[in-house]
C-alpha cells in the first residue's frame, strides 16, 4: 500500500479541479456547503465499496464484459447508499434528491475503476478511492460555500454577514454554479501558471 | 461458444449476487424509512393543530370527494382530544410552486381558526421559495380566520392577509392557494357546504 | 405533473427545465464535445435517439417488471442495464444498417452509456408518474432540450476560439462561463408554464 495513491486524488489530480470529472452533481447539488459535503461523502463511500469490490474481482471477469460488471457493481452501491441515507438522514437524502441515484453514472466512478481498481491490489485500490472521494468532497465543500457565502451570506449555514447584506441570489440559482466553478478553476489556473513561471 | 458462455456466466453471478445484496439492505432499512416517514407526518400534523391528542384518517368515501372537488387538497385528517371529540382537521395540499408541487399541511380548529401551516417536501427554489420552511414565514398563517380567504400582500401582514416572500411571490400564492383550498373544503366538512 | 397537457410537458422538457442549463444534466458530454457546432450536432442527434428509446423501454421495465413484483430498490440497477445494452445494440444496429450514420454518431454511442441526462430521464419520467404517451414527448423533448443547448454553446464557442480570453480563463473555466451566461437566458423561462 502507498500511501501516494490516497494523496493523489487530493489536489494533484483533483477529479474536478484537474480531470473535471463528475461535473453533473458538482454543480447541480452545490447550492450549500451541507449538500456538498453531503453529496462528496455519498460519493465518497460508493467510490471506496466500488473501487474495493472491482479490485477483488477483477481477476474473474472477462475482460469483453468487464464495463457492464463495474456498472452493476457501481449502481448497487449506489442503491444500497441511497436506501442507507433515506433511513438515516431523510432530509438530506431530500435535498440531494435525483443526484444521489445519478452516482451511478458520475464519471469518476467508472473512470477509478476502469484506470486504477481494475488493475491495482484491494489496499491501494480503496486509498485510491478514499483520495479521490475526499478530493471530489473537498471540492463541492468549497463550491458550495462560496455559492452559500455569496447567495446567502452564510457558511454551513451559520451566517456570517448579518441580515443587512443583500444577496447574491443568483449564485444559488443555476447559473451561479457555472459562473462560480469557471471562476474558481480559472483561480486554480492562475495560481498554477504562477509556479510554472 | 464458450467465449459467449464464461463472460454470460460471470455476469449472471454478478447481477444475482447484486441483487440478493440489494434485497437484504431493503429488508433492514425498509421500515426504518417508513417509520421515518410515519414520524415525520405525525409531527407536521401535531405541530399545525396542537390541540389534538391523536389523529384519525377520513372515511374512504368522504376522502374521496374532498380530493375530487377541492383540488389541490389530498389529504384530511380529523383532530380528536383525549375524550374522543372532534377539535379540528389538518389538511394535506399540493399546489404547484415555482419548481414544482409543494406540499401544504394546514390545521383548522373547530371554531374556524387556523392554528398552524408546515411547508412539507417542495422543490423551490433555495434563498427564495426555499425560505418557506422557515418560521419568519409559516407562523404568519397560525390565527387567521379561515371565514373568508387568507390573501397575499407584497408590503405587510394586515387583516387575513400574510406578507409574501420578498421576491418569491409565486411560491407564497401558491401555499396560499393551498390554504384556501384546504379552507374551503373545510366548510363544507363543517357545514355541508361552501362558506365563501 | 401528473396530468400534465402534452404542450406543458413539451415546453418545460425543452427551455423551462432545460436538461443542461437548469437541471445539470449530461453536463459532461455538454463541455466535452462542444468546441464545434457540427459534432455537436451528432452528439444532440445520438442523444435523442438513444434518450428517447430507453425512456421507453426503462418506462415498461418499471411498469412491467419491477412495480409489479415490489422490486422499486432495483430501480437504478435495473434501468443502467437496460441503457447499457440499449446503447450497445443501437451501435451494433447503426453498423449493420447504415455505415453513414454509423460513423457520424458512432463515437458518440459509448459516451452515452456514462451521459446522466440519460438515466437521469429515466428516473424523472418515473418520479413525475407519467403515463406512456407523456413518457414519449417527455423523453424526446428533453432530448431536443439537450440538442438545443449543446449547439447553442458549441455556436458561442466556435466564436470564442477568436477571441482574445484572459490566460488563466482558457479552455475550461470561459466555457463554463458561457454556460452560466446561457443558463441565465434560460432562466427567464422560468414560471411560463
Amino acid at each position: 500500500m502507498k500511501i501516494k495513491n490516497f494523496t493523489n486524488g487530493l489536489v494533484k489530480e483533483n477529479p474536478t479541479f484537474v480531470q473535471l470529472l463528475g461535473m453533473c452533481p458538482t454543480l447541480a447539488v452545490t447550492t450549500s456547503s451541507v449538500n456538498g459535503i453531503g453529496m462528496g461523502l455519498a460519493t465518497t463511500a460508493v467510490l471506496v465499496c466500488s473501487n474495493m469490490a472491482i479490485s477483488l474481482i477483477r481477476k474473474v471477469i472477462p475482460s469483453n464484459v468487464r464495463i457492464p460488471a463495474y456498472v452493476i457493481v457501481i449502481a448497487s452501491f449506489v442503491t444500497a447508499v441511497g436506501m442507507l441515507m433515506e433511513a438515516f438522514s431523510p432530509d438530506l437524502y431530500d435535498a440531494l434528491g435525483l443526484f444521489i441515484p445519478l452516482i451511478v453514472v458520475n464519471c469518476i466512478i467508472l473512470a477509478r475503476a476502469e484506470a486504477f481498481a481494475s488493475k491495482n491490489n484491494i489496499g491501494d485500490s480503496m486509498l485510491d478511492g478514499l483520495g479521490m472521494g475526499l478530493g471530489f468532497t473537498m471540492s463541492l465543500t468549497i463550491l458550495g460555500s462560496v455559492r452559500e457565502f455569496l447567495g446567502n451570506g452564510s457558511v454551513f449555514g451559520i451566517s456570517l454577514l448579518g441580515s443587512s447584506y443583500q444577496p447574491a441570489l443568483i449564485m444559488i440559482l443555476p447559473p451561479g454554479a457555472f459562473l462560480a466553478l469557471g471562476v474558481l478553476l480559472a483561480l486554480y489556473n492562475s495560481r498554477k501558471m504562477k509556479k510554472a513561471n | 461458444m464458450k467465449e459467449i458462455l464464461k463472460p454470460g456466466a460471470v455476469l449472471l453471478i454478478i447481477c444475482v449476487i447484486a441483487a440478493f445484496a440489494l434485497g437484504m439492505v431493503n429488508e433492514l432499512t425498509a421500515d426504518r424509512i417508513a417509520d421515518q416517514r410515519a414520524a415525520k407526518n405525525e409531527v407536521a400534523k401535531q405541530a399545525v393543530l396542537p390541540t389534538a391528542a391523536s389523529f384519525t384518517d377520513l372515511g374512504e368515501d368522504a376522502l374521496a370527494t374532498v380530493v375530487a372537488d377541492y383540488a389541490p387538497v389530498t389529504g384530511v385528517y380529523i383532530g380528536v382530544d383525549a375524550s374522543g371529540a372532534t377539535v379540528g382537521y389538518v389538511f394535506k395540499s399540493t399546489p404547484s410552486g415555482f419548481g414544482g408541487p409543494v406540499e401544504v399541511i394546514t390545521g383548522i380548529d373547530m371554531e374556524g381558526n387556523i392554528t398552524g401551516l408546515r411547508i412539507g417536501s417542495h422543490s423551490e427554489t433555495p434563498g427564495l421559495g426555499a425560505k418557506s420552511v422557515e418560521p419568519a414565514f409559516y407562523e404568519q398563517f397560525a390565527g387567521k380566520s379561515a371565514d373568508t380567504y387568507v390573501g397575499v400582500s407584497k408590503t405587510s401582514a394586515e387583516g387575513n392577509d400574510i406578507q409574501a416572500i420578498t421576491g418569491a411571490t409565486i411560491s407564497s400564492s401558491a401555499i396560499v392557494s393551498g390554504v384556501n383550498a384546504s379552507i374551503d373544503a373545510y366548510h363544507m366538512l363543517v357545514e355541508g357546504g361552501n362558506g365563501n | 405533473m401528473e396530468n400534465a397537457s402534452i404542450f406543458v410537458i413539451m415546453v418545460s422538457a425543452v427551455l423551462v427545465n432545460n436538461f443542461v442549463l437548469s437541471r445539470f444534466l449530461g453536463i459532461c458530454p455538454f463541455l466535452g464535445v462542444s468546441k464545434q457546432v457540427e459534432t455537436a450536432f451528432g452528439m444532440g442527434m445520438a442523444v435523442t435517439f438513444v434518450m428517447t428509446l430507453s425512456g421507453i423501454m426503462t418506462y415498461l421495465v418499471d411498469k412491467l417488471l419491477l412495480s409489479n413484483y415490489g422490486l422499486e430498490h432495483l430501480q437504478t440497477a435495473a434501468f443502467i442495464l437496460v441503457i447499457a445494452s440499449l446503447v450497445q445494440f443501437v451501435e451494433i444496429v447503426l453498423q449493420k444498417m447504415s455505415p453513414t450514420l454509423h460513423q457520424a454518431l458512432g463515437v458518440f454511442l459509448p459516451l452515452i452509456t456514462t451521459n446522466c441526462a440519460v438515466l437521469g430521464l429515466s428516473l424523472l419520467n418515473i418520479q413525475y408518474k407519467f403515463n406512456l404517451v407523456q413518457t414519449i414527448v417527455h423523453s424526446f423533448f428533453a432530448a431536443i432540450g439537450f440538442s438545443l443547448a449543446i449547439v447553442l454553446f458549441a455556436g458561442i464557442r466556435e466564436k470564442l476560439q477568436t477571441s482574445d480570453v484572459p490566460k488563466p480563463f482558457l479552455g475550461f473555466p470561459i466555457a463554463l462561463i458561457t454556460a452560466g451566461l446561457m443558463s441565465i437566458a434560460f432562466l427567464g423561462f422560468t414560471g411560463l408554464v
